[in-house]
């Protein structure tokens, strides 16, 4: 169901509103103590327009898009005025409420594993609540016909897909069964929350160009909530900019695309890798996020800002219009919006100069390799239950050399975890040989107890979730201190030597006495990191070290790598699904899908010329505000749909 | 078999109205009545104001009064200090059982848990097996067929109760044993052993503590039916249990007779309970790894 | 497809639990020898010893046999429900308890159905309350309804309301159907305060666990009726942990009923049980655990298939994606 027409422009702020928020105000009271998630937001949505909420954890977003519709967590509380077709939501009675969710608002969550009723069947779910012309449930036929039509606006062509339950369908597709059931009864306003965070990036794309479908084909407003402004920009009409509880900027995508108007939105938007070449050094925002009540009194952004000045912190800014239908609540705009530009060229300028073609490339050398895999094959699974046996690598090779960073690609079930834990030991290969310094790790009957021990710490590894990555019942000095008496049983002087390895990460050396708890994500995986560094590896493979971190910060700890790489010309084993992330770390790149290696080469090589086409769906698949990437994504996808019902069948 | 459901996080943590630093004041009054009993449980003869087992076959039963706080039983024993003196015996039992199967059930649950294998088969298989039995009427008919009194039932009800233990044990040694601390900790070389007990088991403490306190009350509970069958402990030695099977008969006479070691035992278990549910809750908010 | 999926599960299921029967019942049968004395001492009891009956004894129990074959032959009239006879009143095991299971059933059902209507909503009310006061006091009743063993609220509720303020007879179980349900309501509700609690407890903690799930605050938000909501996503949901723990809740019932018709003087099973267990009457001990443990692993096998129909994941063995 494509509609041919445009897009409408940023909205004509008339009557013609569909939404209008004023002045929203969310607060949570637990326990006696009040604490502010949104200090006083101001938006409009008009019909049939995009607008998309950007912001990073803390900011406020999540609780905003359920202050809209009503259904806040007990405890939490919102002032201000919502006003949709001349009613203030806020101050509905809930039966009113109840009368607005799913017919005139609606929202679809963002894990599409826990979104639906796992013992009821998709159809069921979908049809729930549609009624027919008189206001009576539907017949059994009826039923069938409602949900075979709303499961094929979504882009699901076989109907049995209706009887089938969530557990046996994939994350896009039950994506797309909830967001036919949150439009099953023909809502004016639906509010994504991050509806494609939690996919793969191939299936994220196929998500955005549906709901942007059947946006249109509905004439739908649409707010999308997110945490990455590559995706606002390439869906949203209009974007605002939501930043530990108030609002920063707002502006039409394209507009704040090519110039922003507030710092943070330009450090959100550097903080971004380009995925077209490798930056020396990336801009990164010093500091973390703070939590929305810590910066109530002032700029939000004013203690990460380099504009500070007093005036900053003397109240919250308002937002004020800078120019046609753009908003930015920062006071001194006119003044620094030539320095903002002036920064973001050199910070795109700043090539590295050692990008890398493939004939720069030293010959790969087995023997001299710090680790290697050859024909590495993982199958998991039980023997007994011939169901349940999954493939995980089907035979790999690959080799790091010294001082090398060597990037790992792809998405979900491509393996590269469990090629990453091989190496590292952590996994013991089915099949095929790892080896670490040139020796053959499993073969280690014949070395003594100290070879292998050695042995072992020549890799180590940084995992994913810096907030389960450290143990949290040990302060960060004492999981450190073990770390160092891994390597040197009889090392002297940890105290110092500790203190040595949290300045080498960035951390002042108090943080030793403090527990996990009282660390950021950010200064979490430093540790991480420290600790990995502890042992004096020879290899670290880094396992998507920053997926989990927000934006803002993940600049940080890529620039901290490649610090760190320089210095003690460490290897690294990169794993990542992002690749412009792998283009600003590694020189060369391994893509891996469904336990096989599809292409590798020079990193500069593989992403400027893909020449699999599982490489080059990969590369198309990162979010770009050219109208044509949603567009080539619709119709690739129908192709796809088939391929994938004829083997749920 | 143990308390099986998780404990309740709704009633105690609330009851606290300042923050999370004080305990309520339901938790002080538990803790309190806790220490009493262990205090009676040790010291029991020390403390009664009379010997327990005094008769006095002419004065007989009589209400309380003020040389008996809560009267006299059939044999013209002092209810009071036989309340007191029988603590002992009401509480040693469900103390080992929780002990037991708190020692055992921990040893094999981390292995279990951490290792994987033969010993992991073997305790889901058994606490398959175990979970719904009724361990109190399995301790009669063993106790009642082959005899052996009071301890033979608290081994079968230790081995009755450990393998669930074992299975909550394994099911969160499994959860951490994921994560990447421990991961990152096997990566530097140290030995599974090391990781289990100074990393894993740390992790775990809230959960084992409150399922031993759990464990405590219902053995509390199951056993004390055993002694009022009157196949506990020897007939003259004083248990609450057994004073309310004796004392039954006299409800009429000297209600309290009957009525007072029921209160006491209700005390002890629900202040068992309330602390177990209140330890859990309060290490667990300590940050705990997802 | 599913269908013989399912089948092949029940039958797996059906033979494990058949076995186990088995093992029991062969431990059930070796506790005549691990009585204290041999088997003949115990089978004799209090009667007086002469040659005469010990040749009868030996002829009738076979047991001049091996443990193997006198076990086989226990089974064999057992499976034809014939238990031996009791050595104390003479008359058959089977007489003895299908004379007396009426009571014990009657006050079974009646407990559980009490628990059941209380304990369910009590549950629900109170996850849909989370930490609000109701929550709370909802909770804290729970909490010392598990406190309380059965024979503590019978010996209370005996006092109270029977002996103190008359409302209901004092012990026995009554005649004819509507004299035995005012009998048995104080024994029941002394039964049921510990089985409510926990049902409450399982009740409560499965429905916090979903009410928290996204689907619920989705299905919400698409403007799905509050009863709805509760019900056919929250508590249908909720059902899968509080069915498996039905084995378990009937366990409590069987035990909590032998310790209550203490109490109330009831002539049901489980008073036959303490009384063998005071006498040493082996075979009526083995008759009521056989049963016993009979009745267990039926109920665990009709729950099995009760959570077939619950939890569609179980057939193709998998868990979520």
């Amino acid at each position: 169901m494509m509609s041919a027409h445009q897009p409408s422009g940023p909205a004509a702020l008339g009557d013609s509103r569909l939404l209008s928020v004023r002045g929203l105000r969310i607060v949570s009271r637990i326990q006696g103590e009040e604490r502010v998630i949104t200090a006083g937001s101001d938006f409009d949505l008009a019909p049939g327009e995009t607008l998309g909420i950007v912001g990073e954890s803390g900011s406020g977003k999540s609780m905003t898009a359920r202050a809209l519709i009503g259904l806040l967590p007990t405890g939490v509380r919102a002032d201000g005025e919502v006003t949709y077709r001349g009613r203030n939501i806020l101050a509905l009675p809930e039966r009113e409420l109840r009368r607005l969710r799913g017919a005139e608002l609606a929202i679809v969550f963002q894990d599409p594993f826990t979104m639906l009723n796992p013992l009821m069947r998709c159809g069921a779910q979908i049809v729930e609540l549609v009624r027919d012309e008189n206001g009576k449930p539907l017949g059994r036929h009826a039923r069938r016909a409602e949900a075979a039509r709303r499961l094929a606006e979504v882009g699901i062509a076989d109907p049995a897909v209706a009887d089938a339950y969530p557990f046996e369908l994939s994350g896009g597709m039950r994506q797309r069964v909830g967001i036919a059931a949150a439009i099953a009864r023909d809502p004016q306003v639906l509010i994504a929350d991050e509806p494609s965070t939690a996919l793969d990036v191939t299936t994220q794309r196929e998500i955005l160009a549906r709901l942007r479908d059947v946006q249109r084909g509905r004439g739908m407003g649409l707010i999308l909530i997110t945490h990455d402004l590559r995706v606002a920009f390439a869906l949203c009409d209009r974007v605002l900019v939501l930043y530990a509880g108030s609002v920063l900027e707002t502006a039409s995508a394209e507009q704040m695309e090519a110039e922003p108007q507030h710092p943070y939105t330009l450090g959100l938007l550097l903080s971004d890798p380009p995925v077209d070449r490798r930056l020396s050094h990336m801009t990164a925002i010093p500091g973390s996020v703070p939590a929305a009540d810590q910066v109530a009194d002032m700029c939000a952004f004013s203690p990460r800002c380099q504009w500070r000045v007093e005036a900053c912190d003397a109240g919250a800014p308002a937002l004020i219009e800078v120019a046609e239908s753009r908003w930015s609540a920062c006071v001194r705009v006119p003044v620094i919006v030539p320095e903002m530009l002036a920064v973001k060229s050199e910070a795109l300028a700043a090539r590295a100069d050692r990008e890398g073609a493939a004939a720069d490339l030293p010959a790969a050398d087995v023997e001299g390799a710090v680790a290697a895999a050859r024909g590495l094959e993982k199958v998991f699974g039980d023997s007994r239950q011939s169901g349940r046996r999954v493939a995980a690598l089907k035979g790999v090779t690959l080799e790091i050399g010294e001082d090398e960073a060597v990037g790992l690609v792809g998405e979900s079930g491509s393996g590269k975890t469990t090629l990453g834990r091989c190496l590292v030991g952590l996994e013991r290969p089915t099949a095929g040989t790892v080896l670490v310094n040139g020796v053959d790790t499993g073969h280690q009957g014949r070395l003594s107890g100290g070879e292998r021990r050695r042995l072992r710490r020549t890799v180590q590894m940084v995992f994913q979730d810096p907030y389960s990555t450290l143990n949290p019942v040990r302060t960060v000095g004492a999981t450190l201190a073990e770390a160092i008496l891994a390597a040197d049983e009889h090392a002297r002087d940890v105290r110092s030597a500790v203190a040595e390895l949290l300045e080498r990460v960035g951390l002042p050396a108090r943080y030793a006495e403090r527990k996990p708890v009282a660390l950021s994500g950010g200064e979490r995986q430093r540790v991480a990191i420290a600790r990995a560094l502890a042992v004096r590896p020879r290899l670290i493979v880094c396992d998507e070290p920053v997926s989990a971190l927000d934006v803002s910060v993940q600049a940080q700890i890529l620039n901290l790598l490649t610090d760190v790489r320089r210095e003690l010309k460490v290897s690294y084993l990169f794993i990542t699904h992002d690749l412009a992330v792998v283009r600003q770390v590694a020189e060369r790149v391994y893509v891996l899908r469904q336990g096989e290696m599809v292409e590798q080469g020079a990193t500069s090589d593989v992403l400027d010329n893909p020449q699999h086409w599982y490489t080059r769906k990969l590369v198309d698949s990162i979010p770009s505000s050219d109208e044509a990437w949603l567009a080539r994504a619709e119709a690739e996808q129908d192709s796809e749909e088939l391929e994938r019902a004829e083997r749920r069948a | 078999m143990t308390a099986i459901t998780a404990p309740d996080t709704g009633f105690v943590g609330l009851a606290s109205k300042r923050g999370r630093r004080r305990p309520s004041l339901l938790i002080a009054v538990s803790t309190l009545i806790m220490l009493l009993v262990v205090a009676s449980a040790i010291f029991g003869s020390l403390l009664a104001p009379q010997a327990a087992n005094a008769q006095n076959l002419l004065y007989g039963v009589h209400p309380s009064s003020a040389q008996h706080l809560l009267g006299t039983d059939d044999f013209g024993r002092d209810i009071f200090s036989r309340l007191i003196v029988g603590a002992r015996a009401a509480v040693i039992g469900p103390a080992l059982i929780a002990i037991g199967a708190l020692v055992i059930g921990n040893a094999l649950g981390l292995i279990a848990g951490y290792v994987g294998g033969r010993v992991d088969y073997f305790i889901m298989r058994l606490a398959d097996l175990v979970w719904a039995l009724p361990g109190l009427l399995i301790a009669i008919v063993v106790v009642g067929v082959i005899g052996g009194g009071y301890y033979v039932a608290v081994v079968v009800l230790i081995v009755l109760t450990f393998p669930v233990d074992a299975r909550i044990v394994r099911g969160a040694t499994l959860q951490q044993r994921n994560m990447p601390y421990v991961e990152a900790a096997a990566t530097l070389g140290l030995s599974p052993l090391r990781l289990m007990i100074r990393h894993i088991w740390p992790n775990l403490l809230p959960l084992v503590m409150a399922n031993t306190f759990l464990n405590f009350a219902f053995s509390l509970v199951s056993l004390s039916g055993l002694s009022f069958l009157g196949l506990g402990v020897p007939l003259n030695t004083p248990d609450w249990g057994g004073m309310l099977a004796q004392n039954l008969p006299l409800l009429q006479s000297n209600a309290l007779a009957c009525l007072a070691p029921a209160i006491a035992l209700v005390l002890t278990a629900t202040s068992m309970n309330l602390i177990g549910d209140w330890t859990y809750e309060r290490l667990s908010d300590r940050g705990r790894a997802r | 497809m599913r269908a013989r999926l399912i089948a092949i599960f029940l039958i797996r299921r059906a033979l494990a639990l058949l076995v186990l029967l088995l093992m029991i019942s062969f431990l059930v049968f070796g506790l005549l020898y691990l009585a204290p004395g041999n088997a003949i001492q115990v089978l004799l009891g209090t009667h007086p010893a002469s040659r005469s009956v010990i040749a009868a004894l030996t002829a009738k129990y076979h047991l001049g046999d091996s443990f193997f074959e006198q076990y086989l032959f226990w089974l064999k009239g057992a499976i034809h429900l014939d238990l031996g006879v009791s050595i104390q009143t003479g008359q058959t095991v089977t007489t003895l308890i299908g004379g007396r299971i009426g009571v014990t059933i009657f006050l079974g059902i009646y407990a559980f159905l009490i628990s059941v209507l209380l304990g369910v909503p009590g549950g629900v009310i109170a996850a849909m309350r989370n930490r609000t006061v109701a929550d709370r006091a909802i909770v804290g009743i729970s909490l010392l309804g598990v406190s309380v063993p059965a024979f503590v609220s019978g010996v209370f509720l005996l006092y109270l309301l029977a002996i103190d303020a008359g409302w209901f007879p004092i012990y026995g179980p009554g005649t004819g159907f509507v004299d035995e349900l005012w009998h048995l309501t104080l024994p029941a509700f002394a039964l049921a305060i510990g089985v409510m609690a926990l049902i409450l407890k399982l009740t409560r903690a499965a429905m916090v666990t979903v009410l928290e799930q996204d689907y619920i605050a989705f299905a919400q938000s698409r403007g799905v009726s509050p009863a709805r909501v509760i019900i056919r996503h929250g508590l249908r949901n909720a059902l899968g942990p509080i069915v498996t723990a039905g084995g378990l809740i009937l366990g409590v019932v069987l035990t909590g009923a032998v310790l209550v018709e203490q109490v109330f003087a009831l002539p049901g099973i489980g008073s036959l049980l303490i009384t063998a267990v005071g006498t040493k009457d082996v075979p009526v001990v083995q008759g009521f655990t056989l049963l016993a443990a009979a009745i267990l692993i039926g109920a665990n096998f009709l729950i099995d298939l009760c959570y077939l129909f619950i939890d569609p994941r179980m057939t193709t063995g998998r868990a979520a994606i």
